[in-house]
């Protein structure tokens, strides 16, 4: 009802806005054997992504509509599947080596905030918004071929779990569905359970929700979800579950989500961020979200992609 | 989105709506209706109280890929999504709504699906599309593995049925009915209109309906659930009445008991206590759409049907308050 007279509040949709960038660039994940490697290995790395951090920069500069970009850096950190050493000590060093290359990082992330930030499960809310990519002749019956805690980017050949008598069937070669002439067919294990029930998140889907965080479009009933914190005091925590899930590092930041984002990871990263890529492309996001940046974007001469998908871009470069 | 992509009109919306009676002995309050209906982690069902008690889930998409029904027997094969949710009224009656719409035209190959999911509840032709004939065609149904929009509806619903705060045991007897729709584009400035609206058997009702361009599709479910919940009542009282044998002719076979109701109030009564208080047409219908109702009042008059079966519902148990002396007149 759009009768201003009267209005209810609990009967309207409403969806929390968040400012946003032009670029959310991420200057690397860490993992534990990152960390272990030295840090000569997170010099290297950072002397790697400096270029390419520029040149993004460059092309976020030629899409801003002739204004000034905003364009915030982000870092990932792994405290999900290894837990290491401590803020304390990983997170200075991370950023002497970062500042060594000339590169600030405007915030910095916990990948376990991904799987559940602050009381909210995001990653369990994440994959509730799964639409699975219907294959040909879906008419209507959900596809029979859903496999709880997989992800597909087409038809699954009938494979090994097949009855016994299909056995002697002809091999059927799974197909992508959007395939140009011949498949990359990708099956993209979401998460595990353990004998206790714990339900693990794979790495791919965490990188999914940290994309669609990177672009604004998580929400928890309407209101924005992994909204940083600002860093106070000098000290980082001694443990990682002090640490908030997404810290602003920089006061002087420009939002942390943004229209579109680039991530500068080595090479061995590809499998990974193919997989997101599927996972991104079966997400349904909050509809409410998608208007204020298509909205937002529009009105300020921005090129923004419909597709979330078509949103996120990467850099691969060569090395571990 | 991305400056200067223009999208081919919308021409045609269709939907189907499933409708029946809450499978529990008490009616639901607003908090177990958000329980209910929470088909989502992360989305608030919507709640309102005023003029009744409704809540509504989140919508649910559904990817289809498949060839539309037709009338003309074309084959026009559509990619998209089938929009779905559920409602709650007053705690009692449950519908299970899902709709698509479809624009003029769309591309000759399948896209992306992220195209499709950032367009949810809409389904693109390959080509030009026979709006018309299609039409038609979703109204009578279509052939084994065309679009089945009834599915998707039936597939909600059966999700929603199985939530274990229901105890499945409804107070009265009733069937569950479908409604089913389609809407066209009006010629230029017209109103939008009803243009049929049947009731077949096997509790199959079909809505045809003109709407001004740019009309929202989900204004339009609304509608139709409105016309489906309103409907059903219509259908559920007829039948409990149909079903009870009324007047005096046939006096109890043995004396009743002190406090022994005869069969007559034991019928209605849970008409009285489920189902009078629901009938409010229009009540979240979308201002433009409303006055559509104006032509069902008047043929076949759904309003004035409604309160002639509510009085006969009233006399009869008013005439069963009145000490019973049938007995003692028989010779």
């Amino acid at each position: 009802m759009t009768d201003a007279v009267f209005r209810e509040t609990a009967a309207e949709p409403r969806t929390q806005a968040v400012p946003l960038s032009h670029l959310s660039l991420e200057l690397g994940h860490l993992y534990m054997e990152d960390f272990e490697a030295g840090p000569e290995h997170l010099r290297r790395h950072f002397a790697r992504v400096r270029p390419w951090a520029e040149a993004a920069r460059a092309t976020a500069a030629a899409g801003a509509g002739g204004k000034r970009p905003r364009i915030s850096t982000c870092f990932l950190i792994d405290d999900y599947f290894t837990r290491f050493a401590g803020p304390a000590e990983v997170v200075p060093l991370l950023l002497e080596e970062a500042d060594r290359a000339g590169l600030v990082v405007d915030y910095l992330a916990r990948e376990s905030g991904c799987a559940v930030a602050g009381k909210v499960p995001v990653a369990e809310a994440v994959a509730g918004r799964i639409v699975e990519e219907p294959p040909p002749g879906s008419y209507g019956l959900r596809p029979p071929a859903a496999r709880t805690g997989w992800l597909a980017n087409g038809e699954r050949g009938p494979g090994a779990r097949a009855p016994q008598a299909m056995k002697k069937a002809v091999w059927q070669p799974p197909k992508e569905t959007a395939a140009r002439r011949h498949s990359v067919f990708l099956d993209v294990e979401l998460w595990d359970d353990g004998p206790d029930g714990h339900r693990t998140w794979s790495c791919p889907f965490l990188a999914a929700v940290w994309q669609l965080a990177r672009l604004g479009l998580l929400r928890n009933e309407g209101e924005a979800v992994l909204v940083p914190q600002p860093h106070t005091g000098g000290a980082f925590p001694e443990d990682w579950d002090e640490l908030p899930p997404l810290v602003r590092l920089n006061p002087r930041a420009d939002p942390f989500a943004a229209y579109r984002t680039c991530s500068v990871l080595p090479s061995r990263f590809l499998p990974v961020e193919h997989a997101v890529r599927v996972i991104l492309d079966q997400i349904e996001v909050d509809p409410g979200a998608l208007d204020q940046a298509a909205g937002r974007s529009a009105r300020e001469n921005a090129d923004v992609p419909a597709s979330v998908a078509d949103r996120i871009s990467y850099v691969f470069y060569a090395g571990q | 989105m991305t400056p200067g992509e223009t999208q081919p009109p919308v021409v045609l919306a269709c939907g189907e709506v499933r409708t029946c009676l809450l499978p529990a002995l008490q009616a639901l309050d607003s908090r177990a209706a958000a329980q209910l209906l929470g088909v989502r982690a992360d989305e608030r069902v919507l709640l309102s109280e005023r003029p009744n008690l409704y809540g509504r889930s989140p919508d649910t998409l559904t990817g289809v890929d498949c060839p539309l029904p037709s009338a003309n027997g074309a084959r026009i094969r559509a990619v998209g999504t089938v929009a779905a949710h559920a409602s709650l009224t007053e705690g009692r009656v449950l519908q299970s709504s899902a709709h698509f719409r479809a624009p003029a035209a769309g591309p000759d190959h399948r896209r992306p699906w992220g195209h499709y999911l950032v367009r949810p509840g809409t389904v693109e032709p390959f080509g030009k599309l026979p709006y018309e004939a299609v039409a038609q065609g979703l109204l009578t149904g279509g052939r084994p593995g065309e679009l089945d929009v009834g599915l998707i509806a039936d597939g909600l619903l059966t999700r929603v049925l199985r939530h274990p705060l229901l105890d499945q045991r409804p107070p009265l007897k009733s069937r569950p009915t479908r409604l089913r729709w389609v809407a066209l584009p009006t010629e230029r400035d017209e109103g939008p209109s009803i243009e049929r609206f049947t009731v077949a058997e096997d509790e199959l009702r079909t809505v045809r309906l003109r709407v001004p361009a740019g009309t929202p599709s989900g204004d339009i479910a609304g509608l139709c659930d409105d016309l489906a919940l309103h409907d059903w009542l219509l259908t559920t009282v007829v039948r409990i009445l149909d079903g009870i044998r009324l007047g005096a002719g046939d006096p109890p076979a043995r004396p009743r008991h002190a406090g022994e109701r005869p069969a007559v109030v034991t019928a209605l009564r849970p008409a009285v206590d489920h189902l009078l208080h629901l009938w409010m047409p229009r009540a979240r219908v979308a201002p433009r759409l409303a006055p559509l109702w104006d032509a069902l009042e008047e043929r076949p008059g759904f309003t004035r049907q409604w309160r002639t079966l509510v009085q006969r519902i009233r006399d009869q148990l008013a005439l069963h308050a009145i000490p019973h002396r049938e007995a003692e007149w028989c010779p």
